[in-house]
C-alpha cells in the first residue's frame, strides 16, 4: 500500500528542531500534540499522570486542538476512544498497572476492531504486592492480545517513537493498534535534551488521515459493525477465522511497516533508532545479553567496561516486543554462542522472565544449541546497575563452558 | 399522509357510564344547527332492551358502505382526517347512505331535509365536553399511528424476538422516530439477540449499529457522538440497552456518561434481569420474582433467606439518573404508546443539549411466564396498580407525574398475571405491596421537591 506521505518529498536535510529538557511523559505529549489526534480520553494513574496532565494543558493552551475526555475509568476511556475512532477520530490515551488490567475487556476487542488507538504505557510493575513502581509486568502481560508493542529506551525515543506509533497504527496494511512502552519511573519522571520536531515537518511526514475506512459507524455508509459470528457450521467459524488470521496479517505486516516508518523518520529528522532488534557490539561478540527498554543504557555502559576489559560480549536490545521480531532476531542470535536475557518482569509459567521465554522460541528456529539463562530485574522501580549487568555478563560468559541453570536469577534479591 | 385506510381519530363511548342523560346531543344539535333540538343531534344516544343505552354515531369507517353506496359521490372518505365528508352540493337526498350504514350513523335531519352525519367537529367534537359521566371520549392515539406509519421502518422485517415480545415493537417505533441520522449501540441482550446487529455478515438494522460491550455503551456512544460534533454533523447517538447491563455491569460508564453530560440518548429496556441469556437475575429484578438464579425451593438462598425468588428490592435505576440531573429522564411503558411518543420526542431533542435517559418497562413473556397475547395487559396492570410509575424530569420543571393513578389496583392484580410470582407467600405480597406504597410515597415526595 502506497501512503499519501510519499508524495511530500522528503528534505534532503532535517530542519533544524527546537531544543528542550523534558521528562519521558511530557516528551510523550509533546509528540502526542504534533501527531494532531483529534481525542484523547485521559484517567489519572501514577506514573502516568503527569502525561495525561501534560496534555491536557496543551489542549487547555491552545496548543493542542483535540477533544478531551475526562473518563470516569480506564475501561471507558478506551470505549470512548473505540467510539470515536469508529466516527474517524485519531485517537490516543496512556495508560499502566492497574488502570491497563480495568481496560482489559476494551482493550482485547480494540486490535480484532483493528482500530489505530494509539496508546501508551507508562511500564508499571503489577499488584499485588502492593507497588506504584516501574516494572514491564503490565505490558507483559497484555502482550498475546493482538496490540503492536515498542519499547522505549530513551526520552527523545519515547517523542519520536509517540509519533511514528499513529503513523505505523494508521498503516493501510496494519491497522492495529499500538503500545507506546515507556518504563515507569526510568523514562517517564528522567529529564533529559530532546529535540523536537517542527509540526510542518510532522505533519508532512503524517500525511493524509484516513483511520476508518474498513470499519465504521456512519449514516452516510451505514453498516452493522461487529455482527455476531456463527457457532459450529456453516459460514460462522469461517468469518471468525478469517478476522483472526487478518490480524495475525497485520501483525506480521506491522514488522515491514514499523522498519520502513523508522527509515522515513530518519531521513525526514536524521534520528535513527533500531526499529526492531538494536546490535550493540555485536560482531565478533561471542556472547550476548538482551535487553528491553531504559535499562539497556546500563547495559551498553557495562558491555564498553567489559569489552574494555578484553570480553567478547555484545549486547541485543529488543524495540518491537509485539509482534517478536523472529526473523530480525534469528540474524542476530547467529553471531553468538550463549544468550543472558534480562527482563524486567516475572513469566510464572515458566519460571523466567517473558522476553527469555520468547526467546527461546526464537533459538529453537535457529537450529543450532545455544546455551542461555534468564535473569529477572528491575522489579518494582529497582535500578538495574552497571554492576548488576557486570553480573550478567559474567554468568553468561560462564554458559561458554559450564551447563546452563534452569533457575533464572534474581538481580535485585539481596540488593 | 399516505392514502392507506388506517386509524383515525374517533369518539369512543363508554355505555357503563352513559345514564341517557342527552346532554351530548343537545351540545351538538347547539353546535351544529344553533338550537338545542336532541333530535336534530348528529349523535343519537337511546335505551335499549338491557336497560342500558346504545351509541347512534357515524363511526368514519375505513371501508364506508355509505360511500359505496351513494349514486352521486356525495360521500367521500377524507384520508387525511379519517373523516367521512358529505357534499351538499352533490347530494341527490336519496337516503341510500341511511340504509348503506349500519351504525345509524347518518339519517335524515328534518329541519334541513337533508342528511346530517358527524364531522368531529373538525377534531373538537362539542358533545364530547358535555357529558358529565366522561362516557364520551375523543381518542387521538390513532395520530402517533397515522404519523408512524409515514416514517421508514429502519429494521428489517423478521427480528427474531420471542414470540409476544414488546421490544420488536418499541425498536421499531423509536428507530422510525429517530430516523436515518442514528447510530444505534445494542449491548449484548434481547435487543442484539433478535438480530439488530447481525449474523454472519448479515443485519437487521438500516442505520450503522453495533455491538458496544456490555460493560461500555455509553462510553463508546460518546465517543461516536463527540467525533461527529467535531465535524460539524448533527447525528443522534442512541442506545437501546437492556436493564442488567445498564444498572449491574455497565452502571459505571453510563453513570460516567452522565455525569460528563455526552449528548446521547440511552434508552433502558427493562426486562427486568438478563432475559437473552437465560432470565438470570439483575439488580432491576423485583422482590419476591423468580428468575434462573433466583429459583424457587426449599432450602436457603441469599443470605439464608428461603429460596423463595429474589430476596432484594429492585435498584430504582431511573430515580438515579434523575440524580445525574441529566436534561431529561422518564419512564414509559409500551401500553402508553401517546406518553412514550411524547417523552421519546422530548428525549430526542434533550439529547442534542446533553444526557437524555429513557426507562421503558418491558414485560418478557419468556422469562416473567405469562400468555404470550397479553404483553400490554401486564404492562398496563403494570401501571394501574402503580407497580411501575409513568414520570418525567428535567432540570427547570423537576419530576412529574405524566400519568398519574390515584385509585390504583391492588398489586396482586399484576401479580397475578404471570407466573414468576406464582409462589408468593402472603407475607412476600404484603411486602410487595408495601414497597409499592413506599415508592409512590418517595417519588410523589421527590416531585413535590423537585417542582418546588
Amino acid at each position: 500500500m502506497t501512503t499519501a506521505t510519499l508524495e511530500t518529498p522528503i528534505p534532503t536535510k532535517p530542519a533544524k528542531q527546537k531544543v528542550m529538557l523534558v521528562e519521558g511523559n511530557e516528551a510523550a505529549a509533546l509528540g502526542v500534540a504534533l501527531a494532531r489526534p483529534d481525542m484523547v480520553a485521559v484517567y489519572p494513574i501514577t506514573p502516568q499522570s503527569s502525561l495525561v496532565e501534560h496534555v491536557a494543558k496543551l489542549i487547555a493552551d491552545g496548543k493542542m486542538d483535540a477533544d478531551i475526555v475526562d473518563a470516569e475509568g480506564e475501561h471507558s476511556v478506551l470505549s470512548v476512544l473505540q467510539g470515536g475512532a469508529l466516527a474517524g477520530a485519531r485517537t490516543y490515551t496512556a495508560t499502566c498497572g492497574p488502570g491497563l488490567a480495568f481496560m482489559f475487556e476494551p482493550y482485547f476487542r480494540t486490535s480484532g476492531m483493528r482500530l489505530p488507538i494509539v496508546m501508551s504505557i507508562v511500564t508499571r510493575d503489577g499488584i499485588t504486592p502492593q507497588s506504584v513502581w516501574g516494572g514491564h509486568q503490565d505490558a507483559m502481560t497484555v502482550r498475546e492480545v493482538g496490540w503492536v508493542q515498542v519499547y522505549c529506551e530513551t526520552v527523545q525515543e519515547v517523542l519520536d517513537t509517540t509519533i511514528m506509533a499513529f503513523k505505523i497504527a494508521e498503516h493501510h496494511d496494519v491497522m492495529l493498534p499500538v503500545n507506546v512502552c515507556l518504563d515507569g519511573n526510568y523514562l517517564s519522571y528522567g529529564t533529559s535534551r530532546v529535540e523536537l520536531p517542527n509540526q510542518e515537518d510532522v505533519d508532512a511526514f503524517m500525511g493524509v488521515k484516513d483511520v476508518n475506512w474498513h470499519v465504521a459507524l456512519d449514516p452516510l455508509r451505514p453498516m452493522a459493525v461487529d455482527p455476531l459470528t456463527g457457532g459450529s457450521g456453516g459460514k460462522g467459524p469461517s468469518t471468525f477465522v478469517r478476522y483472526r488470521k487478518g490480524q495475525c496479517k497485520g501483525m506480521q505486516n506491522s514488522l515491514r511497516v514499523i522498519e520502513e516508518v523508522h527509515a522515513e523518520w530518519a531521513q525526514r529528522f536524521g534520528r535513527s533508532f533500531a526499529p526492531l532488534v538494536e546490535e550493540y557490539r555485536l560482531d565478533g561478540a561471542d556472547y550476548a545479553i538482551m535487553t528491553l527498554g531504559s535499562m539497556t543504557g546500563a547495559a551498553k555502559d557495562a558491555i564498553d567496561e567489559a569489552r574494555d576489559a578484553g570480553k567478547n560480549v555484545g549486547l541485543i536490545k529488543i524495540k518491537t516486543f509485539s509482534p517478536f521480531p523472529i526473523d530480525a532476531l534469528l540474524k542476530s542470535l547467529d553471531k553468538i554462542q550463549a544468550l543472558g536475557v534480562v527482563d524486567r518482569s516475572v513469566g510464572f509459567r515458566w519460571n523466567c522472565g517473558p522476553m527469555y521465554q520468547e526467546t527461546m522460541g526464537v533459538l529453537y528456529r535457529l537450529g543450532r544449541h545455544i546455551p542461555s539463562m534468564s535473569f529477572i530485574g528491575g522489579l518494582a522501580g529497582a535500578d538495574i546497575t552497571t554492576g548488576h549487568f557486570h553480573r550478567v555478563i559474567e554468568a553468561t560468559e560462564k554458559l561458554l563452558s559450564s551447563p546452563a541453570p534452569i533457575e533464572p536469577v534474581w538481580l535485585n534479591e539481596k540488593d | 399522509m399516505g392514502t392507506f385506510g388506517g386509524a383515525y381519530n374517533t369518539i369512543a363511548f363508554d355505555a357503563d357510564k352513559c345514564d341517557g342523560c342527552g346532554d351530548c346531543m343537545t351540545a351538538c344539535a347547539t353546535a351544529k344547527v344553533g338550537v338545542g333540538d336532541t333530535a336534530r343531534s348528529r349523535i343519537q344516544i337511546a335505551g335499549n332492551a338491557a336497560d342500558g343505552f346504545e351509541l347512534a354515531l357515524c363511526r368514519q369507517c375505513a371501508d364506508p358502505k355509505c360511500v359505496t353506496v351513494c349514486p352521486a359521490a356525495a360521500l367521500t372518505k377524507n384520508y387525511a382526517n379519517g373523516v367521512i365528508d358529505w357534499n351538499g352540493d352533490k347530494c341527490v337526498d336519496c337516503l341510500l347512505c341511511t340504509v348503506g350504514c349500519a351504525y345509524a350513523g347518518i339519517a335524515l335531519d328534518a329541519g334541513t331535509g337533508h342528511v346530517a352525519k358527524c364531522d368531529t367537529c373538525d377534531g373538537a367534537p362539542a358533545c364530547v365536553p358535555a357529558c358529565p359521566h366522561d362516557a364520551l371520549t375523543y381518542i387521538t392515539t390513532s395520530r402517533i399511528y397515522n404519523e408512524v406509519g409515514d416514517w421508514e421502518d429502519l429494521f428489517a422485517p423478521g427480528l427474531a424476538g420471542c414470540q409476544g415480545c414488546n421490544t420488536e415493537l418499541l425498536m421499531r417505533h423509536t428507530l422510525r422516530r429517530t430516523g436515518p441520522e442514528t447510530v444505534l449501540a445494542t449491548p449484548p441482550g434481547c435487543v442484539p439477540g433478535m438480530g439488530s446487529v447481525g449474523f454472519n455478515g448479515t443485519t437487521g438494522t438500516k442505520v450503522p449499529v453495533f455491538h458496544p460491550l456490555l460493560t461500555n455503551t455509553a462510553a463508546m456512544l460518546a465517543g461516536v457522538k463527540r467525533q461527529y460534533k467535531r465535524v460539524g454533523r448533527e447525528v443522534l447517538a442512541l442506545a437501546i440497552a437492556g436493564d442488567g447491563g445498564a444498572s449491574d455491569v455497565g452502571f459505571q460508564s453510563l453513570s460516567g456518561a452522565a455525569e460528563r453530560n455526552e449528548q446521547i440518548l440511552f434508552m433502558v429496556v427493562d426486562n427486568e434481569g438478563y432475559m437473552n441469556t437465560g432470565m438470570q437475575r439483575s439488580s432491576c429484578t423485583p422482590y419476591g420474582a423468580w428468575t434462573s438464579t433466583t429459583p424457587v425451593g426449599q432450602g436457603t438462598g441469599s443470605g439464608g433467606m428461603p429460596s423463595q425468588g429474589k430476596t432484594q428490592d429492585a435498584k430504582n435505576l431511573p430515580l438515579i439518573m434523575v440524580n445525574h440531573r441529566c436534561e431529561y429522564v422518564a419512564t414509559a411503558s409500551t401500553a402508553y404508546m401517546e406518553d412514550l411518543y411524547d417523552k421519546l420526542d422530548k428525549a430526542i431533542a434533550a439529547s442534542k443539549r446533553g444526557f437524555a435517559y429513557l426507562h421503558v418497562y418491558s414485560p418478557c413473556t419468556t422469562g416473567w411466564r405469562f400468555p404470550t397475547d397479553q404483553n400490554m395487559e401486564v404492562a398496563r396492570k403494570a401501571v394501574e396498580t402503580n407497580f411501575v410509575m409513568l414520570w418525567e424530569y428535567n432540570p427547570a420543571d423537576g419530576l412529574h407525574f405524566t400519568r398519574p393513578v390515584d385509585d390504583p389496583l391492588p398489586v396482586t392484580e399484576y401479580l397475578k398475571a404471570m407466573g414468576r410470582f406464582r409462589h408468593l407467600s402472603p407475607d412476600q405480597v404484603s411486602h410487595i405491596q408495601s414497597k409499592v406504597v413506599e415508592n409512590l410515597a418517595f417519588v410523589k415526595q421527590m416531585a413535590h421537591r423537585e417542582s418546588a
